[in-house]
C-alpha cells in the first residue's frame, strides 16, 4: 500500500503552491471586501493554463488524474476559496457535458475558449425549490421542431451572471421525475437568457453567484448534450463522486489557510509572558486540528485515487465530502478562538476563513442528505 | 546565444533550522526551495533567450531532491538540465562545489553563465567568482541589469550606494542580484513538460573526481561549531520627553550595549 504522491505529483503540488502563493494570496482579502469578480486576476491566471487541468493534452489539457487535480483544487482554494469556485467552476462542472458531448462546432465555440479562460462557464442545476432534490426540477425543455425552448429560473448559480456559456437542467418531462432531466447548452446572447438578481453572500466573495432566467430560449436541437434523452442523471453521476471529493478537497484548502494563520499567531502572541502556543490547551487545539485534517486528506485523496482507478467510490466520496467540511468547520473556528478577539475584526483574515468554510455545507450535497444517503448504501433501502 | 544556469536547492527559508547535538551540523526540516538569486539568473537566461534564440540548460550540484530545482527550471522554460548527484560532495565547502560544477562546464559549450549572488542558505556567495576563475572566464558580480549584443555584455552591478557599469566580452560569468527581473510564473505546458523530462544525473566520478574527495576532512574550510544567533531579548520601552528618551537611547546603545 502506497500512500505517498508521486515524484511528478510532489512537482506539481510545488508549483500549483507556489503559484497560488504568489498570485492568489496577496489578493484574496481584496476580492472578498470588493466582492466583484476579479478579472485582472482571472486573466493572468487563467493564461497560465489552469482550466485546461483535467482535458487531453491533444486539446490543450494537462490530462491530469483525479488524485493530481485534488491537489489542484486544495491548493487554489487555501488561496481564495471565491476566486477557487470561480476557476474549478470551469475546470470541472461548468465544462464536463460539453467536453463529453458537445459536437466539434460546439467545443470549437465553447470548450476550447473556456479551457484558455476567454469563456466563463457555469452549471445551472439548483432553483428556489430544488438544489439536491434534482427530480423538482421545474425548467422545462420542450422540443419546437428541430429547437429545444428552455423556460425557468436558476438560483444560486456560481459565475452565472457572467456566464459565457451554461450546462442547463431541465426536464422534458415533468412526469417523470428525475428520469426526465437532461442537460442543456445556453450561449450568452441567445434571446430570452438574462442573469437576474445577484446574491449578497456571507462568504465566498468575489465569486458571483446569482439567478439565472429563461425565458423562451430558443437553442438548436444539437445543444442537448447527452448522447440519449433523459440519461442526464446518469451522466451527472459521472462526476458526482469528483464534484464531491473537489468540495472537500477546497474545504481543506480552507482549513490548510485557517491553520496557517492560527499557527503563526500561536507562535507569535505573548500572554503572561509566553507565547500561547506554549499553553496545553492552545497545544491539544493544534493536535486536535492537524490529526483531524490528515485523516480527512487521506479520505480525500483515497477516494480521489478510487475514481482515478474507477473502483466503486460514491460511499467513500460522500464521507470525504462530509468529513473534510466538517473539519474544516472545527478548524476555522478553532482558529478564531486562539486569535482571541482579533478573529473577530475584518482586518485580519480568520473571520475570513470562518465565513467561507460554511458555504461548504451546501455544494456537493448537504451533510444530513449525504448522510442518509450513506445510511441507505450501508443498510439499504 | 547559448546559456548555463547554476541552480541550488536550498532549504525554504520558512523550514525549521536546529544545531545539531555535535554542534558541526544542522538539523533542517526537509522544505525545498529553489534558490531566490538563481531564480533571477534562470529569468534572466530565458529573456536572453527569447531576445537572441539559443538555449538554456541548467546545472546543479545536489542530492536527489534537487531535481525539483531543475524541473522547476524546466517548468519555467529552461531547454535542458542535468543533475550532478552527490549529497556528501554537495554538502562540502564553495571550492568543492565550484571544482564539481567547473568539471561539468567544461564539456558544455556556452556564451553565458549565469547564477545568483549568493546561495541563501549558507550566504558565503563564493561559487560563481571560483567557477569563473577555474575556467579562466571574466565575472561581473551582483548585476541589476543585464544586455547582450555583438558578442558582448553590457551589465550593471550594484554597489553600496552606487552602480557600476561594465563591458564585458563573451563568454562571461554573471551573478544576479535582487532587481534584475521578477521571475515568471510556470506555464501549465512548462509543468507538464517537466513532470514528465527524464533529467540526466552525472556522478562525481563522470565529473574525474574521486568519492574521497567528498571526505570532510579534505574540504578547504572546516566548519569548528554552529552558534545560534544571540536570543533577541525583549523590547525595552523608554518613557519620558521625546529628547530625553532619544539621550537615554544613546546612553544605552553607547554604554550598556556597545553598540556605536
Amino acid at each position: 500500500m502506497d500512500f505517498a504522491f508521486t515524484e511528478e505529483q510532489q512537482f506539481f503540488k510545488k508549483i500549483i503552491t507556489d503559484t497560488v502563493d504568489r498570485m492568489v494570496v496577496p489578493r484574496a482579502r481584496e476580492i472578498d471586501e470588493k466582492d466583484e469578480f476579479p478579472w485582472e486576476l482571472w486573466k493572468e491566471f487563467t493564461r497560465l493554463g489552469y482550466l485546461g487541468l483535467r482535458y487531453p493534452e491533444e486539446i490543450g489539457g494537462m490530462n491530469a488524474d483525479p488524485v493530481t487535480a485534488m491537489i489542484f483544487y486544495e491548493q487554489i482554494a487555501r488561496g481564495s476559496v471565491g476566486f477557487a469556485q470561480s476557476v474549478i467552476m470551469n475546470i470541472l462542472m461548468g465544462t464536463y457535458f460539453v467536453y463529453r458531448f458537445g459536437s466539434q462546432a460546439i467545443k470549437e465555440r465553447c470548450l476550447y475558449p473556456a479551457m484558455r479562460g476567454e469563456k466563463i462557464a457555469t452549471m445551472c442545476f439548483t432553483e428556489d425549490q430544488s438544489g439536491s432534490d434534482l427530480a423538482a426540477t421545474r425548467t422545462t425543455a420542450v422540443k419546437d421542431g428541430n429547437e429545444w425552448v428552455i423556460n425557468g429560473t436558476k438560483m444560486w448559480i456560481t459565475n452565472g451572471p457572467h456566464a459565457d456559456i451554461a450546462t442547463v437542467l431541465a426536464t422534458t418531462d415533468p412526469s417523470l421525475g428525475a428520469k426526465g432531466l437532461n442537460f442543456f447548452l445556453v450561449e450568452k446572447g441567445t434571446p430570452g437568457f438574462s442573469p437576474g438578481q445577484i446574491l449578497d453572500k456571507l462568504g465566498c466573495r468575489g465569486t458571483v453567484t446569482g439567478e439565472l432566467v429563461f425565458d423562451n430560449v430558443r437553442i438548436p436541437e444539437e445543444n442537448l448534450l447527452g448522447a440519449e434523452l433523459n440519461k442526464g442523471v446518469e451522466y451527472l453521476a459521472e462526476i458526482l463522486d469528483e464534484v464531491r471529493v473537489m468540495t472537500a478537497a477546497m474545504a481543506m484548502g480552507i482549513a490548510q489557510a485557517a491553520y496557517d494563520e492560527g499557527l503563526e499567531y500561536a507562535k507569535k502572541r505573548i500572554a503572561f509572558g509566553k507565547p500561547i502556543g506554549t499553553y496545553q490547551l492552545i497545544r491539544a487545539k493544534f493536535a486536535d486540528m492537524a490529526t483531524e485534517m490528515e485523516a480527512s486528506r487521506l479520505l480525500i485523496y483515497s477516494a480521489a485515487w478510487k475514481i482515478k482507478e474507477k473502483l466503486p467510490s460514491r460511499l467513500e466520496a460522500a464521507m470525504a465530502k462530509m468529513f473534510a467540511t466538517e473539519t474544516c468547520l472545527k478548524v476555522v473556528d478553532e482558529v478564531t478562538r486562539i486569535w482571541g478577539a482579533n478573529a473577530f475584526a475584518n482586518e485580519y483574515n480568520p473571520q475570513r476563513h470562518f465565513r467561507d468554510a460554511r458555504f461548504l455545507l451546501y455544494g456537493g450535497g448537504t451533510h444530513e442528505i449525504l448522510k442518509d444517503f450513506m445510511g441507505r448504501m450501508l443498510i439499504g433501502k | 546565444m547559448d546559456i548555463i544556469v547554476l541552480v541550488k536547492q536550498v532549504p525554504d527559508p520558512e523550514a525549521l533550522v536546529e544545531i545539531g547535538a555535535s554542534g558541526k551540523d544542522l538539523n533542517i526540516e526537509p522544505k525545498f526551495a529553489v534558490n531566490l538569486f538563481d531564480e533571477f539568473a534562470l529569468e534572466e537566461a530565458l529573456r536572453i533567450k527569447e531576445k537572441h534564440g539559443g538555449k538554456v540548460k541548467a546545472l546543479s550540484l545536489g542530492g536527489p531532491k534537487a531535481m525539483e530545482a531543475l524541473r522547476t527550471a524546466i517548468a519555467m522554460g529552461a531547454d535542458e538540465a542535468v543533475l550532478i548527484e552527490d549529497d556528501a560532495y554537495a554538502a562540502r565547502d564553495g571550492y568543492s562545489t565550484a571544482l564539481a560544477l567547473f568539471k561539468a562546464l567544461e564539456k558544455e559549450t556556452f556564451d553565458i553563465i549565469l547564477t545568483g549572488r549568493q546561495a541563501i542558505d549558507a550566504d558565503r556567495g563564493e561559487v560563481p567568482q571560483m567557477v569563473s576563475q577555474m575556467l579562466g572566464l571574466p565575472h561581473v558580480g551582483v548585476v541589476v541589469k543585464l544586455d547582450i549584443s555583438d558578442g558582448k555584455a553590457e551589465a550593471v552591478s550594484s554597489l553600496e550606494g552606487a552602480k557600476e557599469v561594465v563591458e564585458v566580452a563573451l563568454p562571461a560569468v554573471f551573478t544576479a542580484q535582487k532587481g534584475l527581473n521578477e521571475p515568471r510564473v510556470p506555464l501549465i505546458t512548462g509543468v507538464m513538460k517537466a513532470m514528465k523530462v527524464q533529467i540526466p544525473k552525472l556522478t562525481i566520478e563522470d565529473l574525474g573526481l574521486t568519492k574521497d574527495m567528498a571526505a570532510p576532512e579534505n574540504s578547504k574550510t572546516q566548519i569548528v561549531r554552529y552558534l545560534p544567533p544571540k536570543k533577541r531579548p525583549a523590547v525595552q520601552l523608554i518613557p519620558g520627553e521625546a529628547r530625553e528618551a532619544a539621550a537615554e537611547a544613546v546612553r544605552i546603545l553607547v554604554d550598556i550595549e556597545r553598540v556605536i
